[in-house]
């Protein structure tokens, strides 16, 4: 594989760098929100939800780092974090409303 | 992406390892070392390995000897904690907050007079093992840089397996006669592969084992961020009681112990004394947990005031509870029995050894040509690898040689110990920056293998039960201690000599046959 | 029965790894100087993949899936360490030294069976 000996651009070590910043800041983010919402959503009973959600988003934290990598670029991987923090965000506005 | 994929990973793990590496080296060698510490503690308090241990009858007597001591002496204190005595420590350990902020107090009793014990000031392997997960800073410094450490080795964990295409072709492969850097690599991928499910285990369920710590905000949304209520209703804690504001003297608490020692067929661990002088005053005894790879130790809280039974918690978990308990019982293996807690001892090792070749191994690929001078950044990798590969060896070896030198009687014993241990590290990482490269990393490898050693000759020297100065008879302890410190003085004797009689970094000769170097390495030669 | 127990997972995973490494070509060439024949290759394959199955099951068996599992990784790590440095130091050693943890295994399954 010829491309792969080619030294890697200093752009590219840029996106990389980038991805790494996304990938702990929108990942802790989102596994954050995550855990937030599902401890009020899940319909299970109180200590059990928050356990599960939190377990949860020590899982979905990692799965975040890796699919920030996979996608095919930086800004993609961050309007879809975006995305994804805006529907769990506005999700949790509603459920702590909701909840006493 | 395409196409890049694999080379970005590669990217990743190597940078990643290396700005958490040396971080992570210290953690997995102080948590590896933490597997036996129960027994580094009986090792550092030589003179009570031969006591012997407390009869069940003797604790309830021995409980209100520790609530008398600490009703003289902290009286201003919210909470007590009593550590029962043990097999590994035939003593009270007296613990006491008074306000956050000051120093909290901290005493041995002998459990037979409730007098203070006569025994050396030492952390024992207690300091190692709140360095694991603290590196001794503030707490809440400490346990964040770890708990960051630890999702970058699980990012590094992850995007090493994607950079290593030949994971089962290269399973078994350590080419050990080839260029230091194949070497190396090799060694970096059998350490990492072989051990992978325990490398995956142990970085997943350390974040999990603080998990409200890292991850609060289900408690801040679901219990407005009341953490001791969450764990209450989960089962893993009895129902906390505050103070009432009316004042009440503590009924006996010999018969209460008695009453839990009856209830449960564990070990006594701890008790726990709340509100002291207040009606709401609350005794929680804490017992070690039925064998099971859940840690679910049983709490029973007596109410203070009348002596009275409230509640007995433990065992009975729901399932997420239950899977968070599993999880921190095989983080601290507390269940392995002498096997098990080996193999785990050992791919403690193999881990410590996947960091350090990592580290060495980035060194190695940045090399500079004979006539160029190293740059800045590497001569600083260089320099933190020696200082963190052989330093942290050298630094806990001089930590136990202090507790057998160090004068029996000097103040502040167990805190020189410590300073000892990091005198020594600063020391240790400040000589290679005085030395050619090569050769810091052969004086560095001798000078742990000379700590080691002296640790031995300083154990025999001191210590009168040793079974190597009665003819076998005596504690076997100190034959196993002494045979694991012989061991590493033998592992770091050795490398110091295979540094030493390596002819160079194979720049002596250009390379014939193209070094088939892993995408990690190629992908940022 | 622990240390029955002991021998039998890391007696088991041992030889199921010898297998497997004597099932790729630049091992087996270490070891015995010779290429394996395909049907050999297959044959090892088989045995060593069945040898760890059969480890997990009499690990989960004797002791419980709760520890049997935990027992049973940390074995193949242990073993697999083993074997990687005998591999590097004493090639020549492997094949027997896998025997013999079978004879270990055999030993640890018997001692286990009595008791």
């Amino acid at each position: 594989m010829a491309t792969r000996d080619r030294p890697i651009t200093l752009r590219e070590r840029a996106s990389v760098a980038g991805r790494v910043v996304l990938a702990a800041g929108g990942g802790y983010g989102i596994a954050a929100l995550s855990a937030a919402l599902l401890s009020l959503a899940l319909p299970l009973a109180r200590p059990e939800a928050v356990a599960a959600a939190t377990l949860a988003s020590f899982v979905l934290m990692p799965a975040i780092v890796v699919a920030v990598f996979a996608m095919r670029s930086l800004r993609r991987a961050a309007l879809m974090l975006a995305g994804t923090a805006l529907v769990l965000g506005s999700a949790l506005a509603l459920a702590m409303r909701g909840a006493p | 992406m395409k196409g890049r994929f694999r080379p970005s990973m590669a990217w990743l793990h190597t940078w990643s390892g290396l700005v958490v590496g040396w971080v992570l080296f210290v953690i997995f060698v102080t948590g590896t070392a933490s597997y036996y510490r129960a027994d580094i503690t009986r090792w550092m308090r030589p003179e009570l390995v031969q006591a012997a241990p407390v009869a069940a009858a003797e604790l309830p007597k021995a409980a209100e000897r520790a609530v008398a001591y600490l009703e003289t002496h902290a009286l201003k204190a919210r909470t007590w904690f009593i550590g029962m005595p043990q097999p590994d420590r035939p003593l009270l350990d007296l613990f006491w907050r008074t306000r956050p902020g000051a120093p909290p107090g901290h005493v041995l009793l002998d459990p037979h007079t409730g007098r203070e014990a006569m025994v050396r000031d030492t952390e024992g392997g207690d300091f190692l093992y709140r360095f694991h997960y603290e590196l001794h800073l503030p707490p809440l410094w400490g346990r964040w840089i770890v708990g960051f450490c630890a999702m970058i080795m699980l990012v590094a964990l992850v995007s090493g397996i994607v950079t290593h295409k030949r994971i089962f072709a290269d399973f078994f492969t350590f080419r050990r006669g080839k260029a230091p850097r194949r070497s190396f690599l090799d060694a970096h991928n059998v350490t990492g592969v072989l051990a992978l499910p325990f490398h995956l285990m142990i970085t997943y369920t350390g974040v999990v084992a603080l998990t409200t710590f890292y991850m609060p905000w289900g408690v801040t949304t679901a219990y407005k961020g009341d953490t001791r209520a969450f764990f209450a209703e989960a089962g893993w804690i009895t129902t906390p009681r505050p103070p009432v504001g009316r004042p009440a003297a503590l009924a006996p608490v010999g018969p209460m112990i008695a009453q839990a020692l009856a209830t449960v067929p564990e070990r006594l661990e701890r008790l726990t004394v709340t509100n002291f002088g207040d009606a709401g005053a609350t005794i929680v005894a804490l017992f070690e947990e039925p064998h099971g790879l859940a840690h679910t130790p049983t709490h029973i809280a007596f109410d203070g005031a009348s002596g009275a039974l409230l509640e007995i918690r433990g065992g009975d978990l729901k399932p997420a509870a239950k899977t968070i308990s599993t999880l921190i019982g095989l983080h601290v293996a507390h269940f392995a029995d002498t096997g098990l807690r080996l193999l785990f001892f050992l791919c403690g090792v193999m881990g410590s050894a996947m960091v350090a070749t990592g580290l060495v191994l980035w060194s190695l690929a940045r090399l500079p040509k004979p006539d160029a001078t190293p740059s800045f950044g590497l001569r600083l990798v260089q320099a933190l690898n020696i200082g963190s590969i052989a330093g942290l060896p050298a630094a806990v070896a001089v930590y136990f040689l202090a507790n057998r030198l160090l004068p029996l009687g000097l103040a502040d014993r167990g805190e020189w110990e410590i300073r000892a241990f990091f005198a020594a590290w600063i020391v240790a990482a400040l000589i290679p920056l005085a030395r050619p490269h090569r050769r810091a990393w052969s004086e560095m490898s001798m000078l742990v293998a000379g700590l080691c050693l002296a640790v031995v000759a300083a154990d025999i020297a001191t210590v009168e039960a040793h079974p190597l100065r009665r003819l076998g008879e005596g504690e076997a302890l100190f034959l196993w201690f002494d045979g694991a410190m012989l061991a590493l003085a033998a592992l770091f004797a050795f490398a110091a000599r295979k540094v030493a009689r390596h002819r160079g970094p194979s720049r002596s000769e250009p390379r014939r046959e193209p070094v088939l170097a892993a995408p990690a390495e190629r992908a940022c030669a | 029965m622990t240390p029955a127990i002991l021998a039998l997972d890391l007696g088991l995973s041992f030889a199921a790894l010898v297998a497997l490494c004597l099932s790729l070509n630049r091992h087996h060439a270490e070891i015995s100087g010779t290429r394996p024949s395909g049907r050999r290759v297959a044959l090892l394959r088989v045995l060593g993949w069945a040898g760890l199955a059969l480890g997990l099951l009499v690990a989960g068996e004797a002791e419980g899936w709760s520890f049997g599992p935990v027992r049973w990784v940390g074995a193949l790590s242990g073993a697999g360490a083993g074997l990687v440095l005998l591999l590097s130091y004493r090639p020549r050693l492997v094949a027997p030294a896998g025997a013999a943890a079978l004879g270990l295994a055999l030993a640890g399954g018997a001692l286990l069976h009595v008791a």
